[in-house]
């Protein structure tokens, strides 16, 4: 075998210098916008006109006060709050329940079934019949009628099968000899094994119906029940040029994402990683 | 395959039928059925108001929409745009989250800080990240404009000539989406034995070169799933220039006209609320059609480029 050519190390050692500035670069990208939002929050309304990248020489705390008070925030995130939560739930309960007698073939059709929730990517959207379905049961402009649009998630179905599949059959045998009905068994020894698959298909299905902007632009016109997206959105349009709030307001928005992020992400990344294997 | 079930006789194997079936009667009416109605929509007038009533036009929707009127060259505007769009994202997306998932994979300082970083976009979701640009690109000294002039560049951004502001939207797209490509390729790396690319380091390959002979060939699968993703997923987007540029006239890709189609304003009356879901769902088959034909010819094309390379 060949040693390590002459200058090997070297050499390695600058291209990992190089490859270190290549990251740092590719970062402020990625934390330029997201510090100048931090920045223009801070400035006076006076200071952002002069120059909107100028430290803020005295931070201004009581941007935060006015976009508090005049963006609505309490209502707004009390309504994301409630339709987040409880869709999650509902739709994570039902979603246990499709997916494990299609994992363990309990049911006639179980690959069929499967397939209907893998090409789900592939479909049309549904986004029109889906309203003249709301308008007709009169869910339209109702919490319960945009509840009920996050009660599906195929990607979170096919996550859970594959998850479950993975866990050996022989344990649904044992409880039963043990006298465990099917509805224990799932609520009782497959929620806990299943747990990682479930934190992440929590996660990511919470995350998209907080992050969710167009679905209450077209089901709720109600100012009273607005999602805070959308109350962000229209607390744009009516102080697009005050940026010094603008910008409070977003990173009052921005500062909890990123502290969940960093709490829950090898959930997600698990999440996104096992969404993106099929069938 | 006959597999067993353990849970009791006769009656408790209706259990699981029980169990399943609020889960699938919601996918049904919410989403799977819906999704297939949409073509029989496209056939009638269907409005957004209720009770308005509603009649069978036949093909009239895909007429008007692909040959008719003055919208025929707005349309073939927006499906050239979208393929743009779509372009674009798919190669700077999957090329910058390949090269910085390669980056990670060094054992560098810091690499879990900064693919908290590089994903953090991915988190924030369309309207913090629209806002977020909107601010950086504020056009009047902003810190965008000011990058840019140093560089001895100039741009009006998001207010400038609309083809502009759509790349810059499409750059955003990008930047938002780049870390589920990134996290993706991360994931495929750690499927590669260190023993190869080692071998491959002794036997005197340098760095790109075992890169191009080793790495690449075996990212096959971790690309392939990319490229499906973002193909499909850039076909589709909209909600990003709907936040940034609203409904403008030169910025449009096929998704956004559909909702401006079935739920506002069109392009050519611009206060005008019509709410054509009729003719907004004929378009939305379009869009299905393209994304069935373009998703299917990469498939091929992935699939052959597989066989070459993996044997």
């Amino acid at each position: 075998m060949k040693g390590l050519p002459a200058g090997f190390s070297r050499r390695a050692s600058s291209s990992r210098v190089v490859m270190f500035i290549v990251l740092l670069a590719l970062a402020a990208v990625y934390l330029g916008p997201l510090l100048s939002v931090v920045n223009v929050s801070l400035q006076t309304s006076q200071e952002f006109s002069l120059d909107p990248t100028a430290l803020a020489r005295q931070p201004q705390f009581a941007n935060f006060v006015t976009a508090w008070n005049k963006a609505n925030f309490p209502l707004y995130l009390r309504n994301s709050l409630l339709y987040t939560v409880v869709a999650t739930a509902v739709y994570v309960l039902t979603a246990v329940f499709v997916a494990f007698p299609i994992a363990r073939r309990y049911v006639r059709g179980s690959g069929f079934l499967f397939s209907l929730f893998v090409v789900a990517l592939f479909l049309p959207y549904a986004l029109i019949p889906q309203f003249q379905l709301m308008l007709r049961l009169r869910l339209y402009n109702t919490p319960v009628g945009y509840i009920l649009l996050f009660l599906v998630d195929p990607i979170g179905i096919v996550i859970l099968v594959n998850y479950i599949r993975s866990i050996p059959r022989e344990l649904d045998e044992a409880a039963a000899m043990d006298g465990s009905g099917y509805t224990r068994f799932v609520l009782r020894v497959l929620f806990p094994l299943i747990k990682p698959a479930l934190a992440s298909v929590i996660v990511l299905h919470a995350i998209g119906i907080w992050n969710e902007y167009v679905t209450p632009l077209i089901y709720l016109p109600k100012k009273a029940l607005m999602p805070i997206t959308r109350g962000l959105m229209v607390f744009y349009g009516q102080y697009g040029n005050d940026w010094t709030t603008l910008a409070a307001a977003i990173l009052m928005l921005t500062l909890p994402i990123v502290a969940l992020f960093l709490a829950l992400q090898r959930w997600i990344y698990a999440g996104v990683l096992q969404g993106s294997v099929r069938g | 395959m006959k597999l067993g079930y353990y849970f009791g006789g006769r009656a408790s194997r209706l259990v699981p039928y029980l169990l399943l079936l609020p889960g699938m009667l919601l996918y049904f009416f919410v989403s799977l059925g819906p999704s297939l109605a949409t073509v029989f929509y496209s056939f009638t007038d269907a409005s957004g108001l209720l009770g308005a009533p509603m009649h069978f036009v036949g093909l009239s929707n895909y007429q008007e929409f692909l040959f008719m009127g003055q919208n025929i060259r707005d349309n073939a505007d927006v499906l050239v745009r979208t393929l743009e769009f779509s372009f674009l994202v798919t190669v700077i997306q999957t090329g910058l989250g390949l090269a910085a998932a390669m980056l990670l994979n060094q054992r560098l300082a810091a690499t879990t800080v900064f693919r908290t970083v590089f994903f953090l976009p991915v988190i924030l979701g369309v309207t913090i990240v629209g806002l977020t640009w909107t601010l950086f690109l504020y056009p009047v000294g902003g810190p965008a404009e000011k990058l840019l002039n140093l560089l001895g560049g100039r741009s009006e951004f998001l207010g400038g000539p609309p083809f502009q502001a759509f790349l810059w939207v499409t750059w955003v797209q990008i930047w938002a989406n780049m870390g589920v490509t990134m996290i993706i390729f991360l994931g495929g790396l750690q499927t590669i034995p260190s023993e190869l690319v080692e071998a491959a380091r002794m036997d005197g390959a340098g760095g790109w070169q075992t890169f191009r002979s080793v790495t690449f060939p075996l990212l096959t699968p971790s690309l392939n799933t990319n490229l499906t993703l973002a193909i499909i997923g850039s076909l589709q987007a909209w909600q990003l220039l709907l936040v940034m540029k609203g409904v403008t006239n030169g910025t449009q890709v096929l998704g956004l006209i559909i909702y401006a189609i079935a739920f506002g304003r069109t392009s050519a009356n611009p206060t005008s609320v019509a709410m054509r879901q009729g003719y907004g769902a004929a378009a939305s088959v379009v869009l299905f059609v393209l994304v069935l034909i373009i998703g299917m010819g990469a498939q091929v094309l992935m699939r052959q480029r597989e066989r070459r390379v993996l044997g």
